[in-house]
């Protein structure tokens, strides 16, 4: 049912009202557009001294004004995939746990037992990983010890948009493997997994968002090392977001623009690992929902 | 909670926020600086010994490395800047207050600290320290590291390098003096952040380096002697251009200070000094300030703090690891301060 | 034949309780992974926050209030000293955030639910929010000192823009799920009395919701109050007091915490933990607050 139509001041107010409504949530379009058009814009000069290169130069000697992001760009996908490898099956143990394992009076403490994770700022996880966990297990600073920390980080998100796909099931397709007599993991591969993989790709995918964009932490404990294009986890490396945190204060206006580049980067890999991601999900819920 | 009172609680915050008188003291004069972290510590104790005698101004030292304070000056976003190298010829058209005066305040070694159980006093030469930072040299025993130690028991052991992962002066200086020292040796060049090889460990800050060698063993890396002497760490003793091994320390510092060469525009370069005494790898910083200033007030206290920098706070600089300076580069700069007028 | 056969079947009738056992075993062993998960969860949580409460309560409660109150030593190597310009700088940052993302949010999320709908442009909105909440922090960090920074220096305030920004799009997310849970009949109820769009909105619905948009405000709070790497860009570093929003630098928790993690001075690595300790207690607060508010609109139910 509609309001009646207004005249006169009640008309004017309430449109007014109507198009702030539309103004404030245009402001997100707009925000998002400033980002790219500001950094990109601010990037240009490192790309006018070494064009596409930027991309597939492996050194970065800012004395040679010569900036290569291979090593930053591979070394944020190896601890984003590290820290994945370790969230995922946690997170989704954890989900797969409150959903079909626990009985209903545990379910709220194990949701507390995930907000009190999503709750610890990611810098005091830095704070507790180079003071800490750097020093034991010998990890010292390293790709793996940072995809630790993110593990640690993502797995609250994983969990939560897990347990909400996960959810979605229809009873009657687990009583019915039940029924046939299937073992409680069997009902699960056979109802629930089938059901949900597509949301579970989706949150997984976010968490893989995510943990790439995270700066401080990784900063913090990953070692800072140059030229890393290696699989050897317990070596130093270093990340697209560490470096920019890292080298901003002392840099020269080109390195500045190199370090922008860099942003920039992180934010086009981000920005199409969350669309897709978003997408995944969203589909999946609308398609759970019966739509 | 009801919509009324939530109002009322964010007015608060906000109001509060606008309108609480201040804390600090009362309506003086705020000074701003930022820049070079290797003098941070000395900014620390003189800020606090000078407003003993000046409560009515509020100083704020930021650090965040000399290239920030350079940038800041250059846009005047503070009063001072930190540097431990001077404006770049390019970076000279992007300052929009016009001239700028250089003003020494303190020399600082950066001592070579190592990790290395049993041994207790190491002597390093500049072509063997390129070597090891570089990765040409890759274990302690190595037979040059062994001629300049006769008698000490290097053990068979990896070689760890750390060293700065944030853009940094402390860098910059060690590297120039590697470039000057250890000429066709040294291959890395000169810089805030330099492209160092893949196998070697970084860390924040001095402190950051510091933990590093601390907790590594077999590690080596360059530190501030402040932050060297604070974490405990061993340091090894320099060949200096007079052939001598001098170990780092604040008298060694100002000897290095004696053997300078002082532009008019008082600048400098302490590192690799003449001198029988002197350690070579000490570095140097200033402090950066426009000639012609606009508000009174700030100048007034913009010249007595840097009065207090260059004279009379130099007697807290030991207490801290710093060498004060020579007394004739504290006579040109207490004249220097003269430029300083308000037009 | 065939006879013989079903005979010779139901000579042994089979024994249908009994389940084939390595599928038992199989699904035991995977159940007791899942709990195994729940470890592998609590393990890090109770360490990090056992290493946060051992290392930064004898700091932070020593002689309380010191800690909370005390300016931030100038002279990094000294012990003692407090946090409280950090303390202030982080209530202040987020304070001026949430004035500035809460009601923009909300104002949002009342267009995308009462007014847009399913037209493109809510559903271009509605999907560009999700993906602007996964902005790296940092990058939302540089365009703040583009845009703000260089322009008008460091201050709490360009801190405040750049949290907003992150909040922004959680905030419409809460409130758009809370107004969708806000039955139409009351809605109707209003327009049948004559009662304007803007003014249903205003009067009946928004308030409906109210607890809703409170608990996810207070979630978006939480996750601002601990952020880092925005603020470097914008704040600055100062080691006093600053009330002033508007002008100066100004320091928060995280960034102290930032600084201090690499100092080699103990007492600073020490006023690190006592920081954390704080920051851990006020977003903890938050959230159990935003907890207590959700739990509120479950009973109404």
């Amino acid at each position: 049912m509609q309001a009646l139509d207004l005249r006169g001041n009640k008309a004017y107010l309430d449109r007014a009202f109507r198009w702030s409504a539309a103004g404030a949530a245009a402001l997100v379009l707009l925000i998002l557009g400033l980002i790219a058009v500001t950094i990109t814009g601010r990037s240009l000069p490192v790309f006018h001294e070494m064009g596409l290169k930027f991309f597939t130069t492996t050194r970065w000697s800012p004395p040679d004004a010569l900036f290569g992001a291979l090593p930053f760009i591979w070394g944020t996908a190896f601890t984003a995939l590290i820290a994945l490898l370790i969230a995922v099956p946690i997170s989704l143990g954890m989900a797969l746990f409150m959903t079909q394992v626990a009985p209903p009076p545990i379910r709220r403490p194990m949701v507390y037992l995930i907000d009190l994770l999503a709750g610890v700022p990611s810098v005091v996880f830095g704070l507790w990983g180079v003071l800490v966990l750097s020093q034991h297990f010998g990890l010292g600073r390293s790709f793996l010890t940072a995809g630790i920390i993110l593990a640690i980080m993502i797995i609250p998100i994983i969990t939560s948009l897990s347990r909400e796909v996960i959810e979605t099931t229809p009873p009657g397709d687990k009583e019915g493997a039940l029924a046939l007599g299937c073992t409680r993991w069997e009902m699960i591969g056979a109802a629930v997994i089938p059901h949900s993989a597509g949301g579970l790709v989706g949150a997984v995918m976010l968490g893989l968002g995510r943990a790439m964009g995270e700066t401080i932490a990784a900063a913090l404990v990953i070692g800072s090392a140059l030229g890393q294009l290696t699989l050897h986890a317990l070596s130093p490396g270093n990340s697209m977001p560490a470096v920019i945190a890292n080298e901003w204060g002392e840099a020269d206006t080109l390195h500045k623009s190199a370090l922008i580049a860099l942003a920039v980067t992180l934010f086009v890999i981000t920005i199409v690992v969350n669309l897709i991601a978003t997408a995944i999900v969203q589909r999946s819920m609308r398609r759970a929902q019966g739509l | 909670m009801s919509k009324s009172s939530i109002l009322t609680w964010a007015l608060a915050v906000v109001g509060l926020s606008l309108t609480a008188p201040r804390l600090a003291s009362a309506a003086g004069t705020t000074l701003n600086g930022s820049g070079s972290t290797l003098s941070k510590p000395y900014q620390e104790v003189a800020i606090e010994e000078f407003k003993k005698a000046h409560k009515e101004l509020t100083i704020n030292y930021g650090g965040g490395g000399s290239g920030k304070g350079r940038q800041d000056l250059a846009d005047m976003v503070v009063d001072f800047a930190g540097s431990d190298s001077p404006y770049k010829e390019a970076d000279m058209a992007k300052i929009k207050g016009g001239e700028v005066l250089y003003f020494p305040i303190l020399l600082g070694p950066i001592t070579v600290s190592y990790n290395v159980s049993g041994v207790d006093k190491l002597n390093l030469s500049p072509e063997t320290i390129a070597k090891i930072f570089q990765r040409d040299i890759k274990k302690w025993n190595d037979k040059a590291i062994a001629a300049e130690n006769a008698g000490a028991k290097l053990p068979d052991e990896d070689i760890v390098v750390a060293h700065r992962a944030d853009g940094s002066g402390t860098t910059q200086n060690f590297t120039e003096y590697l470039n000057g020292a250890a000429k066709g040796v040294w291959k890395l060049k000169s810089g805030s952040t330099v492209e160092w090889p893949s196998d070697t460990q970084a860390g924040q800050g001095n402190g950051g380096v510091a933990q590093i060698v601390k907790s590594t063993k077999g590690a080596i890396g360059y530190v501030d002697l402040s932050d060297a002497k604070a974490s405990g760490l061993k340091f090894a003793s320099v060949k200096n251009q007079a052939g001598k091994f001098v170990e780092p320390t604040t008298a060694a510092a100002s000897a290095a200070g004696d053997g300078i060469e002082v532009k008019p525009n008082l600048l400098f370069s302490a590192l690799n000094a003449k001198g029988d005494r002197s350690y070579p790898i000490t570095c140097q910083t200033w402090v950066i300030a426009y000639a012609k200033q606009t508000d009174k007030a700030k100048a007034d206290a913009l010249k007595a703090y840097l009065k207090f920098l260059v004279k009379d706070g130099q007697k807290l600089l030991s207490e801290i690891d710093y060498a004060p300076l020579p007394k004739s580069l504290e006579d040109k700069a207490m004249k220097q301060l003269e430029k300083i007028q308000v037009k | 034949m065939e006879l013989a056969q079903e005979t010779e079947a139901a000579a042994a009738p089979p024994d249908l309780t009994a389940k084939q056992s390595w599928r038992s075993v199989k699904s035991a062993v995977m159940t007791s992974l899942m709990i195994g998960s729940v470890v592998a969860i609590a393990a890090p949580l109770i360490a990090v926050l056992w290493a946060v409460l051992t290392r930064g309560a004898s700091v932070a409660f020593h002689q309380f209030p010191d800690f909370f109150v005390k300016d931030i030593p100038n002279i990094a190597r000294r012990a003692g000293g407090g946090m409280g310009p950090a303390i202030l700088g982080t209530l202040m940052v987020t304070g001026a955030a949430t004035c500035i993302a809460v009601p923009l949010g909300v104002m949002g999320a009342v267009y995308l639910h009462e007014y847009g709908g399913k037209n493109h442009f809510s559903r271009l909105v509605r999907f560009m929010s999700t993906v602007m909440s996964g902005v790296p922090s940092i990058v939302m960090g540089l365009f703040i000192y583009i845009v703000w920074t260089l322009h008008f220096g460091y201050s709490a305030f360009g801190g405040a823009l750049a949290l907003a920004c992150l909040m922004l799009p959680v905030v419409i997310g809460a409130t758009e799920q809370m107004l969708r849970l806000v039955p139409n009949h009351l809605r109707e109820a209003s327009y049948a009395l004559g009662t304007s769009k803007s003014r249903t909105i205003s009067t009946v619905v928004l308030p409906a919701a109210l607890p809703g948009i409170v608990s996810g405000s207070l979630l978006a709070v939480a996750r601002a109050a601990g952020e880092t790497a925005p603020l470097l860009f914008a704040v600055g570093a100062a080691n006093e007091y600053n009330p002033h929003l508007f002008e100066e630098a100004n320091t928060a928790l995280s960034i102290q915490i930032f600084g201090n993690a690499t100092s080699s001075f103990a007492a600073a690595q020490d006023r690190a933990w006592g920081a954390a300790l704080t920051l851990v207690l006020v977003t903890f607060l938050a959230t159990l607050a935003a907890r207590v508010f959700t739990a509120r609109i479950a009973r109404k139910r």
